[in-house]
């Protein structure tokens, strides 16, 4: 067995053969960073290991927890948002726990369920928007379009791309207010005539963002992305001081009515976690005052505790006000992306 | 073999049954044509201009030969999203090339085509060279003075002398265009996704696993068909590894240089798009992005996992790898035929079905570092086998029998004449398989942890944010990725020159 052999060796060299001390495992997806000294101190609080694991965007996540739910990947996981909680609800991931921090949420962001009890607890909240492209729009003279009918039409359809429902969650968010909006007929109708009038789907955000936008070298001066990107955008600008702020962004927030999706990320323990004690304190710790205020220049959203610090830069991301989701359209989105992978997609 | 691939894909079919109806579905029939037909396409461009450029190139020597086989390698470390940065840049709808010209290819299946070729032309042109490599220059030599032009030497003797080389690229382009994930699934878009994006969205985001196991099972049958014709072209090896080549010059040379300028747009450009990219800004010229990058203690970490992990994998592609081209060789008849066959398992199985195999098969170990390094390992083992497997061949058994005969035991034989006239192939195989290990994106197998983030995960975390200095700093990463590549090639081939 030469597998044998590499995994020996395997061992030996990265010492990674498992310590007698207790390990919290934390599953999480792609995005989720957070500062590495503030885990040193919860390692250490608890006298324990943290391990990391990340499995894909928050619907792979999720699919990712469900098919393993006999034999649970970790012990408490981060990053299921409002859209995927009652999926997760119903194939059962997850156990009951509140968390005493989440009193200083307020409530308009919480994710109690009907019962009294909750299984996820919000971390943070961001908004899907669509930005543009200031100099674009500038140079080409032409005003912003003004509402969601607007966009479906060529003129603007063509200068739109966002990424697809089926396999993005900022896609998924867009979908569940387009629905929202126009009803499910209505909804297909709005897709079909923009796809019609040549708004690009693409598969995920990066691929929207870093190739498709005219920013970055794509001929689509409308994105479909977050709130707070313009504010990553000052952020990560050439020669970023925070003392001396710029006057404006180079990209904008575009909050066209009913376009816009309120999304509340949390954090949760899991059913049949190992250690379920570590994991309710892992969970009070990602509503902490420290983790709280490092989330929003690492992540790019909000937290979610109320009255904790925001970045100055985060004046160049406005917060626009979102209508609420009709509680329907969250029971089940599964069946919304199906509908709009045969309405749409495959039309 | 049982326990990585075997295991995790049965888990995979078992989990939902097969729901063959999907088949049915013209949706599903469409996107096999077009699976099927970029895959043909590809192999074929490669064959055309990779098959020509890797003769020539066999034979005749021109300045920059062995440097451009060499980079020949970094498209096979370069990770998707980088290959597609680059391709954008250049060909995109605001890129250097499409203001040039006027031509946009971004609307049709052209960029698509295009990345296939950058990642696939380096497989042909390297197998075919090994190829053609081993045809005695000799009997080229002896043609020619029977009176054939170089033409007619070249098909008539050449040609059917390097055919398993040359199959072999025509079938590995094929198998890895038609299985190939990324690049379609940021360059397709929706309209020309391939099945294995379909597969992908089917289980990650729809978990609709009974019909995505149809489709697993209609692509096995696929892959098992190419699979068998490979075999059946490549029974047996021929010839002695040929030296002695002659300088190129007057048309032969033009033809060279003319062959590889346009191999070398293809396969370097986005390459050299992606390193301009790290330090041309909104702002001009600037080296902020690097650095950033070079002084943050993070970076380093990332250059020390991605060298910890290509070593580990490249021991575990090497030692399996090696012993089973060794298997293959030894044996006769029909077991070699299998033995050969399954070398190329690992390429006929789409890496998401095994992906979803592993969690659901070993649900423990996910994240663990024996899963890691286990498929680092199978992904580079094929590389190893397909080069080792046709130098064992050519072997002249002659020599062998002669040492015996001289009193040298079996372990003398294999120190003293098998090992040392095999070792550029392997070294060429070690190269192949270290590339794709170092530009492998392991999150997608559910196997990262942040400690051991590598420079190809590390980039795509910057990738994941707005903003000009992720996108600057992600192309620096990409670099530094590109220059550790190179080193270690340099390392692994060596001086002799010889790639295979």
């Amino acid at each position: 067995m030469q597998i044998r052999r590499v995994v020996i060796i395997a061992g030996l060299l990265l010492g990674s053969v498992a310590s007698a001390q207790t390990t919290l495992t934390v599953i999480s997806h792609d995005s989720f960073e957070v500062d590495k000294a503030l885990v040193a101190a919860f390692e250490k609080a608890n006298a324990a290991r943290v391990r990391f694991v990340k499995a894909g965007d928050a619907g792979e996540l999720l699919n990712r927890l469900i098919l393993t739910r006999r034999a649970p990947l970790a012990d408490v996981v981060y990053g299921i948002d409002n859209s995927l909680l009652p999926r997760a609800r119903a194939a059962g991931v997850l156990d009951a726990y509140r968390s005493p921090a989440l009193k200083a949420v307020p409530a308009a962001y919480r994710m109690d369920e009907a019962n009294g009890t909750t299984l996820l607890n919000t971390v943070d909240y961001g908004v899907v928007a669509f930005n543009y492209d200031r100099a674009w729009f500038q140079k080409a003279g032409l005003a912003l379009p003004k509402t969601l009918d607007d966009l479906k039409n060529p003129a603007y359809a063509k200068l739109t791309v966002v990424s697809s429902p089926a396999t993005s969650s900022p896609g998924l968010a867009f979908l569940l207010a387009s629905v929202n909006q126009y009803g499910e007929a209505g909804a297909w109708n709005w897709w079909r005539m923009a796809r019609a009038g040549g708004m690009k789907v693409t598969r995920g955000w990066s691929d929207a963002y870093y190739k498709e936008f005219t920013r970055n070298g794509g001929k689509f001066p409308i994105v479909l992305s977050y709130a707070s990107s313009p504010a990553a955008e000052v952020f990560y600008a050439e020669g970023f001081n925070a003392a001396k702020l710029t006057q404006q962004s180079p990209t904008g927030n575009l909050f066209l009515p009913g376009s816009t999706f309120l999304q509340l990320e949390g954090v949760g323990v899991l059913k049949g976690a190992k250690q379920p004690a570590l994991a309710r304190a892992f969970v009070d710790f990602m509503l902490s005052g420290g983790v709280q205020a490092d989330i929003p220049t690492r992540m790019w959203i909000y937290p979610a505790v109320a009255g904790t610090p925001l970045n100055p830069v985060f004046k160049f991301a406005e917060q626009p006000k979102t209508a609420p989701i009709k509680p329907a359209l969250l029971a089940n989105p599964q069946r919304l992306i199906d509908g709009w992978v045969t309405n749409v997609l495959r039309r | 073999m049982a326990l990585l691939l075997a295991l995790p894909l049965g888990r995979t079919l078992a989990e939902g049954g097969v729901q063959l109806g999907v088949w049915r579905d013209p949706y599903f029939v469409g996107r096999l044509g077009w699976t099927l037909g970029q895959a043909l396409g590809t192999a074929a461009v490669a064959l055309a201009v990779g098959g020509p450029l890797a003769y020539l190139l066999s034979r005749w020597d021109v300045p920059g030969r062995a440097a451009f086989l060499r980079f020949l390698l970094l498209p096979f470390v370069t990770p998707t999203l980088v290959a597609v940065l680059g391709l954008t840049a250049l060909l995109g709808p605001q890129g250097w090339i499409t203001r040039l010209t006027g031509i946009d290819l971004s609307d049709g299946p052209g960029l698509l085509l295009l990345g296939n070729l950058f990642f696939n032309l380096p497989v042909m042109i390297r197998l075919a060279h090994a190829g053609f490599s081993r045809v005695p220059p000799n009997l080229i030599g002896a043609a020619r003075s029977l009176g054939a032009s170089g033409w007619k030497a070249a098909w008539t003797v050449a040609l059917p002398l390097a055919l398993p080389g040359l199959a072999a690229g025509f079938i590995l382009v094929f198998l890895y265009s038609a299985l190939s994930f990324g690049l379609p699934l940021t360059l397709g878009g929706e309209r020309y996704s391939t099945l294995e994006v379909e597969i992908y969205t089917l289980t990650a985001y729809q978990l609709r696993l009974p019909e995505a196991s149809a489709l697993i099972v209609g692509q096995l049958l696929l892959t098992g068909a190419a699979t068998w014709a490979y075999v059946a072209l490549t029974r047996g090896g021929a010839g002695i590894s040929g030296r002695g080549l002659v300088p190129a010059r007057g048309g032969t040379r033009a033809v060279i240089w003319l062959l590889m300028g346009g191999v070398s747009l293809i396969c370097f450009g986005p390459l050299l798009a992606v390193v301009a990219r790290s330090v041309l800004t909104s702002s001009g010229l600037s080296f902020s992005a690097w650095e950033a990058v070079l002084s943050n203690a993070e970076t380093w970490a990332l250059v020390g996992n991605t060298l910890r992990f290509g070593v580990l994998a490249l021991i575990g592609a090497v030692t399996l790898g090696g012993l089973h081209a060794l298997a293959a060789w030894r044996a006769r008849g029909p077991v070699s035929r299998v033995l050969d066959g399954l070398s190329l398992l690992p390429l006929m199985v789409s890496p998401v079905s095994l992906a979803v195999g592993y969690l659901l098969a070993y649900p423990a170990l996910s994240a663990t570092l024996p899963l890691l390094i286990g498929a680092y390992t199978l992904l580079g083992m094929p590389l190893v086998t397909r080069s080792l497997l046709p130098a064992l061949r050519a072997l002249p058994p002659r020599t062998l029998e002669a040492a015996r005969t001289l009193g040298a035991g079996s372990w003398t034989v294999w120190r003293t004449v098998t090992f040392p006239l095999t070792l550029p192939a392997l070294r060429g195989g070690a190269a192949l398989a270290l590339a794709t290990v170092l530009g492998e994106f392991g999150a997608t197998l559910v196997l990262t942890r942040p400690e051991w983030a590598t420079l190809s995960t590390g980039l795509y975390d910057r990738l994941g944010r707005p903003g000009e200095r992720n996108l600057t700093e992600a192309c620096a990463l990409a670099t530094l990725l590109l220059v550790l590549a190179v080193l270690a090639f340099t390392l692994l081939d060596g001086g002799e020159g010889e790639v295979t």
